[in-house]
């Protein structure tokens, strides 16, 4: 079972024949889209019918309680024995196991994604500079809904562009990003030797604070709490709001929008910067886990040692560089050819046949690789746009990838499960980020969005707190 | 009304051939009336295999529940459960705003149909009638999901019609998203209600308006009744077994709030005003993975349901109404 970003491969299409080939197994997928993943992963982990390998997220509640249950095979001690399965990265793999116990393979992703994706022309049109600081971003924001960027002589554009998120607190959304600019703790982290959650400090409420300076003044879109996340381009692209903070790879996204308009000059529209100092000069880099979601291995359908071994064999072979290239690239020579030993460039763009095979590895089958990206390569070939805006695009994105990796904050509770905050979900975890909307829109005052605070403490949060320190420590960090 | 249905015309009506079955032995009935329990066999397997026998899920709600462990390796856990549901922190909320909507319902949506109807039965043209008929109930065929985004293309801050008639007519242009705001929830839930389910509603009711009898009016009239005297003295004793009926039916559905549409309106903003039992099931249950807390919740529902049919079923009878059974 896997996620799925368009329409889902035809199981007889040329590229799951060609996985299957290499593999030399018939290849069965569910392909669940990536808006429904987590409800059908939920109803799927209730069932009593699950598949062998499913792409899932390994701190989903109703995951961690059937790992714990021993409905997943731990694969801690076990993967030494495969060449192609040991962890590339320790980090990675202690942010995505249990309490230190690894119950599935992780996709690795690069850890420092965040960016601000920035309507180029508007900048050059009001002779702004790129924002370095939260202030400039302050100042730029307060520019693109003032002084009319698109020169339609109405005052009908904002700065910022923020979507209703659908992740709970500390999920990489555009506030969280912010509050870790201002130096709050990026999820968990130390305060005086305790490791607290990031709202509970002032860096949290002073970030709040100032982006409601942006809400109040209008530089954010106003339906900021109902903005549908599948609609996030489009302000940016129809020239309503000037500025996105998401993943950097967003960038790639919004440069094709424009390019579907004017396939001359689509790269003037868009700049990208990374994360932003706080206004002493300070950095904090918001970083992702490393990693998104893990292949966990079902002990109902994969029943003894024996058949471990031959999915683990699968998955090893899966985990070389030829098959990474395979389901992250496609078929060399059809969709794609290597160029300079290392990166891979698309061939044949025109050919529909070719567009298909394409498409099953982009929305689909990419999915499936533990040791490739389509952004910085892993083991497979790097993939390398054809339109120069693109290329550029892409060395920024790795510039700023590796400078923002040295300030970045990483979150001290990530590799750990507190029980109570499973057990409590459904009561606590939306209490923060609803808290947090309601201020920034003005529906709380901040006195009573420190009593929220409060009210997660004494929900079951100061629970949850003693229990992520017990465990962080154990974990011996 | 259900029940004059139920009885084929010159045959006994079901509940004194149940009444009967005490002096004639079971054997005899069910021989004399074969071929009308047949007909039985299909509706009580239904009931049975798709409404009883999943019930045995139930016993969940009184476990900490792991697929993997299956129904009888789960631990039981008692009514843990409960107990974490009636003394956490959203129980109050939950059963305030299922309360509310309910209330709001009983008030504003569960009439309307009977005022419109009422109204429609005074209209004498036929042809605009039954025009007007068939256009109010034409919503109900619209999903929810319809529904909510025509309330969203109407009401949202940024491209809202009603946002731009704000701005073109009153030149305001404070942008309020009515959408995220938590005073406006329940209004555009009752106002959906109306709109979707107002139409539909009137069918029963220009049924029941159908069958009464032309000579009462004709009498009330000889009598000197005018237009409002004869709603009064005729038209709405008429009706008023169906009201009754329509009411405790309705009554069992008190907590149900009706889930697509609270779910499709609910945002971060409006969450402390929207959530409800039906909602708070689906997010603990699916969303949240915590499936035996969230059967503990229907099963909280559920229990509650059925005392208020009973309840009010009782409640019609004491007033000297023909119940529901």
């Amino acid at each position: 079972m896997s996620k799925l970003f368009g329409t889902a491969p035809d199981p007889k299409g040329e590229l799951q024949q060609a996985v299957e080939k290499f593999l030399g197994k018939k290849l069965q997928i569910t392909w669940v889209p990536n808006a429904e993943y987590t409800d059908k992963l939920n109803v799927t982990l209730a069932s009593d019918n699950l598949p062998q390998v499913m792409v899932v997220d390994p701190h989903l509640p109703a995951f961690v309680k059937s790992a714990q249950a021993g409905a997943f095979w731990d694969l801690t001690d076990k993967l030494d024995k495969y060449p192609n399965l040991k962890p590339s990265d320790e980090r990675s793999a202690l942010n995505s196991s249990i309490n230190g116990r690894i119950f599935g393979l992780y996709r690795m992703r690069p850890l420092l994604r965040s960016a601000i994706v920035i309507r180029k022309d508007w900048l050059d049109k009001l002779g702004l500079k790129l924002p370095e600081s939260v202030d400039d971003l302050y100042d730029v924001a307060k520019a693109f809904t003032e002084k009319d960027p698109d020169g339609n002589g109405k005052n009908d554009t904002y700065g910022l562009i923020i979507p209703k998120w659908p992740g709970n607190y500390a999920s990489a959304s555009p506030y969280d990003v912010i509050e870790t600019w201002f130096g709050a703790p990026n999820g968990w982290g130390e305060r005086d030797g305790k490791i607290v959650p990031g709202f509970d400090t002032p860096e949290f409420l002073e970030a709040n604070r100032w982006l409601k300076k942006m809400v109040d003044g209008g530089m954010i879109n106003p339906d900021f709490a109902t903005l549908d996340t599948a609609k996030w381009n489009e302000p940016f692209h129809q020239g309503k709001g000037g500025m996105i903070i998401d993943v950097n790879i967003r960038s790639r996204q919004v440069l094709d929008l424009f390019y579907e308009d004017d396939k001359e000059n689509y790269g003037d529209k868009v700049a990208m910067v990374g994360n932003l100092k706080r206004s002493d000069g300070q950095k904090f880099s918001y970083p992702f886990t490393g990693y998104a979601d893990v292949l966990a291995i079902s002990k109902q359908s994969v029943r003894t040692e024996q058949d471990l071994d031959n999915v683990l064999k699968t998955l090893d072979k899966l985990a070389t560089k030829e098959g990474q290239n395979l389901v992250t690239n496609g078929i060399e020579g059809r969709n794609y050819k290597v160029e300079n030993g290392d990166t891979a460039a698309l061939i044949n763009e025109d050919d529909p046949a070719v567009k298909v095979i394409q498409d099953n590895a982009d929305d689909a089958f990419i999915q499936l690789s533990t040791k490739g990206t389509v952004d910085i390569g892993g083991i497979a070939y790097q993939r390398v746009p054809s339109g120069k805006p693109y290329q550029d695009m892409l060395t920024l994105q790795k510039r700023l990838m590796e400078e923002d990796l040295k300030t970045a904050v990483h979150n001290a509770a990530l590799p750990v499960v507190s029980d109570t905050a499973v057990a409590r979900g459904p009561q606590i975890d939306t209490i923060i980020p609803d808290a947090r909307i309601k201020f920034l829109s003005g529906a709380i005052t901040e006195d009573q969005l420190k009593g929220e605070i409060k009210r997660w403490y004494d929900s079951g949060g100061t629970q949850v707190t003693t229990e992520i320190n017990d465990l962080v420590k154990k974990l011996g960090q | 009304m259900a029940t004059h249905l139920a009885a084929p015309p010159g045959k006994a009506a079901p509940e004194e051939s149940g009444r009967g079955a005490a002096k004639v032995p079971l054997r005899t009935a069910v021989g004399r009336y074969r071929w009308l329990y047949l007909m039985l066999v299909p509706g009580v397997a239904y009931f049975v295999i798709f409404k009883y026998l999943p019930m045995y899920g139930l016993t969940i709600a009184f476990q900490d529940f792991l697929p993997f462990l299956g129904y009888s390796g789960s631990p039981w856990v008692g009514l843990k459960h409960f107990e974490e549901l009636f003394a956490g922190p959203d129980f109050g909320r939950l059963m305030f705003n299922t309360l509310l909507l309910a209330l709001l319902h009983i008030v504003f949506v569960f009439p309307a149909p009977i005022v419109v109807a009422l109204l429609l039965n005074e209209v004498r043209v036929s042809f605009l009638k039954r025009s007007v008929q068939s256009l109010i109930y034409i919503p109900h065929f619209l999903s929810w999901t319809i529904v909510a985004s025509l309330t969203y293309v109407l009401f949202a801050a940024d491209f809202g019609v009603l946002a731009g008639w704000m701005r073109d007519l009153l030149g305001d242009t404070s942008k309020i998203d009515y959408m995220a705001q938590e005073e406006w929830f329940r209004p555009l839930i009752i106002l959906q209600q109306l709109w979707k389910q107002t139409g539909w509603g009137t069918i029963i009711y220009l049924a029941a308006l159908a069958g009464v009898d032309p000579n009462l009016y004709e009498a009330a009239r000889m009598d000197g009744a005018g237009r409002f005297r004869q709603l009064w003295h005729v038209t709405l004793p008429a009706i008023r077994p169906t009201v009754v009926v329509m009411a405790i039916l309705a009554s069992g559905n008190l907590l149900d709030s009706g889930f697509e549409q609270i779910w499709l309106m609910t945002t971060s903003l409006n969450r402390s005003v929207a959530d409800v039992f039906d909602t708070y099931v689906y997010y603990a249950g699916i969303t949240q993975g915590a499936i035996s807390y969230s059967t503990a919740v229907g099963l909280f529902k559920g229990v509650a349901g059925v005392i208020l049919i009973f309840g009010s079923n009782w409640l019609a009878k004491r007033l000297g109404q023909r119940g529901l059974f």
